[in-house]
């Protein structure tokens, strides 16, 4: 495969999987806004996506989703994450599954057409936002049953992991800030409730405790889970797969991925409950997010070595 | 009991009334399912759907392709003018609607650049097939095949021997003269000495009813994704009746040409590539479809390398040699080193690792030599000497103002002519006959005596008409065509059917995209 349709396929995904999260995050705080828009504040979210010198400033919910879906010079707004995942989309088309494409196409054309910013000031919210979803979860079924399982696959997946392991930690940092601020205890399980709904845990945390909210259970389940999909422990573990088979077919190079990769693993694997606090969870996941990182650099990098 | 007798076969005599009145009127359906064509019943159904013809005006003195001079139907065009007929102009823009959301859906669009901002737009699609008869399809494919091989045949005469001056049938100063003949070139042998793989021949049926030829396009046409995707549509929109019609397929273009492009390799197992200059290039969408029909990877320059007059394309297993490269950027893009030096949509090296036979160019480079205007007059006389055979496909007349006995046609005819500066384009310095006043005439003529060998003329054209759907109703437009034709070692085949281009505004003969142009599909019928 060439170089640079390995390096659009992590990419087409990356953009996907960061505009799934991001609507899933707009939804649930849509929700949570309606209860205490104190509590759930729109600032932090638009700060964490757009930079906290973007210039937009509003606490009103519909505002809020329309920047982050609409506006064209939000480097993450819905429609430019799409716009950019179908253009790398479009320049592999010979590699990717005829339904993916056509698939992605009439989602950027749905969220191109000019009348539709003005029905999410008529319709219900969630609605709208549930319609987007649905878009990208047909995004992720089509991969599921039409891609080949080939080395197009394990790049599409490294995207898509990489990014969701972000997406996990930029969360997670974002409602710690939120949590250290106050002290009551209902507050505070308000709040980890809404990061469990945030990143789609909220269910199978109630199946596995029930319906307490203890800090400890819930870094498990985020962080250590091992056959959740959304968990840390598992996306990693996804991630460490796929590139060791790229490896493997001699597609990617080693230099220290495999080392990165197994210091991650572990990291996030052995480090027992009572060593997080100690460290502090915001501690613990800054060093994710600095591994996650240089294994992203790392891939880039073996991209950009087999350009000369 | 008499009496119920009575009643009992009365009683199967209705139902014998019955199945007699059933089988009847199952008759009358069929008979108005299967209605045979002859003028009469034409008048008949035009009642039942008047507004859809109604105001068909011909443009005087020019072919239409669905109607004779006498108003008469032209056989090919019998079932889909049944099928019209019933069909409601409401159904008609339903089906042109369908059509354009399938072109979106597909992704079938180009870009237009308005302040930066990128807009996606479709190429104009008219829902009515153009009909193409196959005996009128004999003659277009012999004729292209026969211009093709001379046209070939030139190309490598001049790149090498140059017997053609020589004999002075073309003279030397008008190819050195021109931009496109490639120095670079010369000597230089491709593989079974085919420079023109690909070639898009413009034709146009002229009031005589004949087609003549406007252009060659023999460097990198486009348009042939248009052929297939249109087709696509028509049978999305016309269901059944393709086949009713016995249209020739053109699906297997795409296996054609590839196979085609790996013979021009010697490698047993070549690896063939697409290079495109990329997203931001108008016939993006061709590009990409061409290389996922034919299961090959479609490259940007930036993919590829050369490495000892060998180009490789930069994988996620280090290098992999590229052995046949259907290149859809320009001679002047293709290699920095030696042509366009700021060009970053080529590869620096290719033109050497060609000279040397390790990679096979599609089409070779140079060949626009053979495309050019002026040269152009001269392809009649490249067949003969060539070939030693009449042209099948005529060429535009062409009038050498340098010539006496021409010039004194051209004075004379001067309201039916256009007359071009030999080393004009673009349209500049042209006088069209029947628009200007006499004195704008007798000024040019005086320029024109100065130097009446710098100057051409030709008829003005006339394009023929062929119906359009325009605001619920049919109306004649313009229309040209273009057949792809696909030389090999194997010979030349041409895929029966081709972009035929509708000028979509009232009387413009410009068929061109950027100019108010659209697309029809064409069949070409058994």
């Amino acid at each position: 495969m060439l170089s640079r349709v390995a390096n659009n396929l992590i990419w087409m995904n990356r953009y996907m999987e960061r505009g799934y999260s991001v609507l899933n995050l707009l939804k649930v705080n849509y929700s949570a806004h309606q209860d205490s828009p104190d509590l759930f504040p729109w600032t932090p979210i638009i700060n964490n996506y757009c930079g906290s010198d973007s210039g937009f400033s509003s606490e009103n919910s519909i505002e809020c989703i329309n920047h982050m879906i609409f506006n064209l010079d939000n480097q993450n707004s819905i429609i430019n994450l799409v716009t950019r995942s179908r253009e790398n989309a479009r320049s592999v088309q010979e590699h990717i599954p005829r339904e993916l494409w056509l698939g992605i196409n009439s989602y950027y054309l749905y969220l191109t057409k000019p009348e539709l910013p003005n029905k999410l000031y008529q319709e219900d919210p969630v609605v709208f936002l549930d319609r987007l979803l649905n878009h990208q979860l047909l995004y992720y079924g089509k991969i599921d049953i039409t891609q080949e399982r080939g080395s197009a696959y394990y790049f599409m997946d490294i995207g898509k992991f990489l990014e969701r392991v972000i997406q996990i930690s930029d969360l997670a940092s974002m409602k710690l800030k939120e949590i250290a601020k106050t002290s009551d205890a209902l507050e505070r399980s308000f709040l980890w409730k809404n990061f469990l709904l945030s990143i789609g845990a909220y269910q199978l945390y109630l199946k596995k405790y029930k319906s307490t909210f203890q800090e400890d259970f819930i870094i498990k389940l985020i962080f250590q889970e091992q056959l959740f999909p959304k968990s840390l422990y598992y996306c990693v573990n996804k991630l460490s797969r796929h590139i060791n088979q790229l490896i493997q077919t001699n597609e990617l190079v080693n230099n220290d991925l495999e080392f990165l990769l197994g210091k991650l693993q572990s990291t996030i694997q052995y480090t027992t409950i009572e060593s997080i606090n100690e460290q502090g969870l915001t501690n613990f996941i800054a060093s994710i997010k600095n591994d996650i990182t240089n294994i992203s650099l790392s891939i880039n990098n073996v991209y950009f070595s087999n350009q000369s | 009991m008499f009496i119920l007798l009575n009643i009992y076969l009365l009683f199967i005599k209705i139902k014998v009334l019955i199945i007699y009145l059933l089988t009847f009127i199952k008759i009358h359906d069929n008979h108005s399912i299967f209605i045979k064509f002859d003028k009469t019943t034409l008048i008949v159904l035009n009642m039942q759907n008047s507004t859809l013809f109604s105001s068909y005006d011909f443009l005087k003195d020019t072919w239409d392709e669905m109607f004779s001079n006498n108003d008469a139907l032209r056989k090919q065009y019998e079932i889909i003018s049944n099928y019209l007929q019933y069909t409601s102009p409401e159904e008609l823009s339903k089906k042109e609607e369908l059509s354009k959301q399938l072109f979106m859906h597909q992704g079938v669009t180009f870009t237009v650049y308005n302040d930066e901002k990128g807009i996606e737009k479709i190429f104009p699609f008219d829902i009515l097939p153009r009909i193409i008869t196959s005996k009128e399809w004999e003659k277009i494919e012999n004729g292209i095949k026969q211009r093709i091989t001379a046209l070939n045949l030139f190309i490598k005469d001049i790149y090498n021997e140059q017997f053609i001056f020589k004999d002075k049938v073309v003279p030397a100063n008008l190819i050195y003269d021109c931009p496109y003949f490639l120095r670079e070139m010369k000597g230089v042998t491709p593989p079974f000495d085919i420079y023109v793989h690909i070639t898009g021949v413009d034709l146009i049926r002229n009031n005589d009813g004949e087609f003549y030829v406007l252009e060659d396009n023999l460097r990198t046409p486009s348009g042939v994704s248009y052929m297939l995707e249109n087709r696509e549509i028509s049978k999305r929109i016309f269901p059944g009746i393709l086949p009713k019609c016995n249209v020739l397929s053109v699906s297997s273009y795409p296996d054609i040409l590839y196979k085609k492009l790996r013979q021009c390799s010697t490698q047993d197992n070549p690896n063939v590539v697409l290079l495109t200059p990329g997203i931001y290039n108008s016939a993006y969408y061709e590009h990409t479809t061409l290389a996922r029909l034919m299961g090959i990877e479609l490259v940007e320059g930036s993919d590829l390398v050369v490495k000892d007059h060998v180009v490789y394309m930069k994988t996620t297993f280090g290098l992999k040699r590229v052995d046949v490269i259907y290149r859809r950027v320009d001679d002047d893009f293709l290699d920095p080193m030696e042509f366009n030096s700021k060009s970053v949509l080529g590869v620096a090296g290719i033109m050497s690792a060609y000279r040397k036979g390790n990679v096979t160019i599609v089409n070779a480079p140079g060949t626009g030599i053979a495309d050019d205007k002026a040269v152009y007059t001269f392809v009649p006389d490249m067949i003969r000497y060539y070939l030693n055979e009449e042209p099948i496909l005529k060429n535009i007349e062409t009038y050498q103002l340098g010539k006496p006995e021409d010039f004194a046609y051209v004075k004379k005819n001067i309201n039916k002519m256009v007359i071009k500066k030999t080393d004009g384009s673009g349209g500049y310095g042209m006088l069209m006959g029947h628009e200007a006043s006499n004195e704008e005439i007798d000024d040019y003529f005086k320029v024109v005596n100065k130097n009446p060998a710098a100057y051409i003329a030709q008829p003005i054209l006339k394009l023929s008409t062929a119906p359009c759907y325009i605001d619920g109703k049919l109306s004649p437009r313009c229309v040209d065509l273009r057949p792809f034709a696909l030389y090999g070692p194997d010979g030349i085949d041409i895929c029966p059917g081709g972009l035929t281009r509708v000028a979509l505004k009232k009387g413009s003969l410009v068929v061109n995209s950027s100019q108010g142009g659209g697309s029809k599909d064409t069949w070409v019928i058994k």
